[in-house]
């Protein structure tokens, strides 16, 4: 049984525009297993992220976690399923109550969830604070938000969220505002909890590099305003993309190697693909893609499976070529 | 009002600099408390460049740029150095002659453009707000405004659209490339940007990249932006300043940041700190420690409680910015092998040779001493 199965789920937000977010994705996690979302701003990564972690309800269609739909889940049922899906947020600094110290924000979870008694929860959360890389001590535990560093509340909040021993987290971009040479330390301490705990992550990002570090051996899911267009294993997708927009999106990222950037030219994406909106009928991608044929523009491309669980939505799928940069080892 | 026209946008000028910075430093308040986030900064940009300034959070790197333009926050002043734009000190021009100066011939895009515009007129209008600050550069102000749709076409969005919406008709993305637009609206000769693709996701950081060489190829502008990603450095930069603990570590070209032999040990880490997409991520890895506190910082080179080269006289002696064909290095170890020095200092003395320069390195650097002895 999967840990957590996504069916047929759409959503829309009431305060939006009508137009729907999420159009009937399908999604399964193996517990343990590392799901990477990729895609850009407004394609719905985020949406589907905290529909799984459970903070609003999907418009139709259904969430389940271990068999059960979290949307029926009633009672200590509820609590239960509550403690074992914790979220990460983007931003450090929005996500930890400025009014309350470190202490006071880890042991209400832990106390209401009966994971510790008023006695026994200071060592507790001293021992968190360790798992984390944090100055283990009283005294930070008495310190508020404000006096952390951005690397320092991002280790506090994985700290939080791993506070209630879940079996599942949502990280949402939890790189994104981090300096880079703090990056790999988060990302490590994320990976340490996989083979600790058989933890299962949705990880979202948009960044490749981010992705292609943390899901080793997991899968990646890419997303075009509320589709699913492609999703395989991470080595496969980043060296085999089956999906133009898979495509665009690689070769969009900016490489740390300035010898790489002067080999871009002939690759460079034309005026216009980069910015287009989706279109109503057919590929939503069909304005954007190079490849587009008459097709593309009336039938729109299921996910099908490509061979070794690579599914892509593409009438083309088997044309994309690779990017040979991608392929070899790294200079 | 003249725009400066350079024959060959894109390479390196061998002229006198368009903007020169001396021994620049910026403090934060004063008296004991008094952290100083820019020390001692000296830094030529060619016209025609496109130079980053790339550091982790807290080096210092959009002080320095603020200072560029003479806008660094309150409690936040510069205490020493000078800065040098077109040949004329702008620390010694009235705040009148530097507004005229800001916006016309400099100006700045700030890190979060999403915040730069006023939600409640329309982008046009803050154009035309714009124009009427300064009537020296369009006499008819209708000049302005096709110079300025001009420019939207370049960074590719639809000038009557943009014209009539409201900030929050339009997305991250958009919002960045009007700000590009209304920074060029004036022709200035050098544009600042503090992290122009940080808040963006991969698509738009690629166009925004794009959109930034093609405006330096046809305008013939200077650029010199802040950011804290190494790999958009890669792709946009000519020339590359790295900035530890309010200091210059290393100057260069982009190649040479990169690829050179000689290279401060955090700068080399930098780089294999990153996950990039072009390797599986095994060779990545983390620098251990963190910044330093700029109010309690080491003696010594900063870095050194994190570099794996550190030795006794790291720990010790600040070491010098050594420069060897314009490409600067601070560092004890790395410049052992140097054997032509030219100590970076107006009091261009003859060159001493590394072995005479490091066992002479023993008196102190002072941190305020404002002529670098060596």
């Amino acid at each position: 049984m999967s840990q957590v199965e996504v069916r047929d789920v759409s959503h829309t937000y009431a305060s939006g525009n009508g137009r729907p977010v999420l159009h009937h994705v399908n999604l399964s996690a193996e517990p343990g297993e590392i799901i990477a979302l990729v895609g850009e701003s407004g394609c719905g990564k985020t949406t589907l992220g905290r529909l799984i972690a459970g903070l609003y309800e999907p418009s139709s269609g259904t969430i389940s976690y271990e068999g059960e739909d979290i949307a029926k889940l009633r009672g200590k049922a509820r609590m239960q399923w509550r403690r074992k899906v914790q979220m990460i947020h983007q931003d450090p600094y929005g996500s930890l109550n400025p009014g309350l110290t470190l202490g006071s924000t880890l042991a209400p979870g832990l106390i209401g969830h009966k994971l510790a008694t008023s006695r026994t929860v200071e060592p507790l959360m001293l021992e968190l604070l360790e798992q984390v890389g944090l100055d283990a001590t009283p005294e930070f535990l008495q310190r508020y938000p404000h006096q952390l560093s951005g690397g320092q509340r991002q280790r506090f909040s994985i700290a939080r969220a791993i506070s209630l021993q879940p079996e599942f987290i949502v990280a949402d971009e939890v790189t994104s505002m981090l300096d880079v040479s703090m990056r790999v330390a988060i990302l490590d301490l994320l990976l340490k909890f996989t083979t600790d705990r058989q933890l299962g992550y949705v990880f979202i990002s948009h960044d490749f590099g981010v992705v292609r570090y943390f899901a080793q051996g997991g899968r990646i899911v890419v997303m075009f305003y509320g589709y699913i267009v492609e999703t395989g294993p991470t080595e496969e997708v980043i060296t085999a993309p089956k999906h133009p927009y898979t495509r665009l999106l690689l070769e969009s990222i900016p490489v740390p190697d300035p010898s790489q950037a002067d080999r871009r030219d002939g690759e460079q994406s034309a005026e216009g693909r980069l910015i287009r909106e989706p279109s109503d009928t057919g590929c939503a991608f069909v304005d954007r893609c190079p490849m587009a044929q008459q097709i593309c523009r009336t039938t729109r491309p299921p996910l099908l499976d490509t061979g070794g669980g690579h599914y892509a939505a593409c009438h083309f799928a088997d044309s994309v070529p690779p990017l040979n940069r991608l392929l070899g080892p790294a200079a | 009002m003249s725009t400066p026209t350079i024959d060959k946008p894109g390479t390196t000028g061998t002229g006198t600099a368009l903007i020169d910075i001396q021994n620049l430093s910026v403090a934060f308040g004063t008296g004991a408390k008094a952290v100083t986030a820019v020390h001692d900064v000296t830094l030529a940009v060619e016209p025609g460049e496109i130079y980053a300034l790339v550091g982790e959070s807290g080096c210092g790197k959009s002080t320095l740029a603020y200072s560029l333009l003479d806008i660094v926050p309150p409690p936040g002043e510069i205490v020493g150095g000078d800065i040098t734009f077109q040949g004329t000190s702008t620390t010694s021009l009235t705040k009148q002659q530097m507004n005229k100066l800001r916006g016309a011939e400099m100006t700045m895009v700030f890190q979060g453009a999403m915040n730069a515009f006023n939600p409640v007129l329309t982008i046009g209008k803050q154009v035309q707000h714009i124009l009427q600050a300064h009537p020296e550069v369009y006499k008819d102000p209708k000049e302005g405004r096709a110079y300025f749709n001009h420019l939207l076409e370049l960074v590719q969005l639809s000038p009557d659209r943009i014209w009539r919406a409201y900030e929050s008709q339009l997305s991250g993305g958009m919002k960045q490339r009007v700000a590009i637009a209304v920074a060029l609206l004036l022709k200035p000769s050098l544009v600042v940007l503090d992290e122009p693709t940080t808040a963006l996701d991969v698509l738009n950081q690629r166009l925004v990249i794009d959109i930034l060489k093609d405006l330096h190829q046809t305008l013939g502008v200077t650029i010199i932006f802040v950011t804290h990603d190494l790999a958009v450095v890669a792709e946009l930069a000519t020339r590359v300043a790295v900035m530890y603990a309010g200091r210059l570590v290393e100057t260069g070209t982009v190649q040479e940041i990169f690829t050179a032999k000689r290279r401060h040990p955090y700068v080399e880490a930098l780089i294999n700190a990153i996950p990039s997409v072009l390797n599986s991520g095994l060779k990545v890895k983390p620098i251990g420690g963190s910044v330093p506190n700029l109010a309690a910082l080491p003696p010594g080179c900063k870095f050194a409680p994190r570099c794996r080269l550190a030795e006794d006289i790291c720990r010790e002696v600040e070491p010098p910015l050594i420069d060897v064909n314009n490409h600067r290095v601070a560092c004890h170890v790395v410049n052992r092998d140097v054997t032509e020095v030219s100590p970076i200092s107006e009091a261009s003395e003859t060159t001493a040779d590394a072995t005479s320069l490091r066992k002479s390195a023993a008196p102190d650097h002072e941190p305020n001493e404002k002529e670098a002895t060596l």
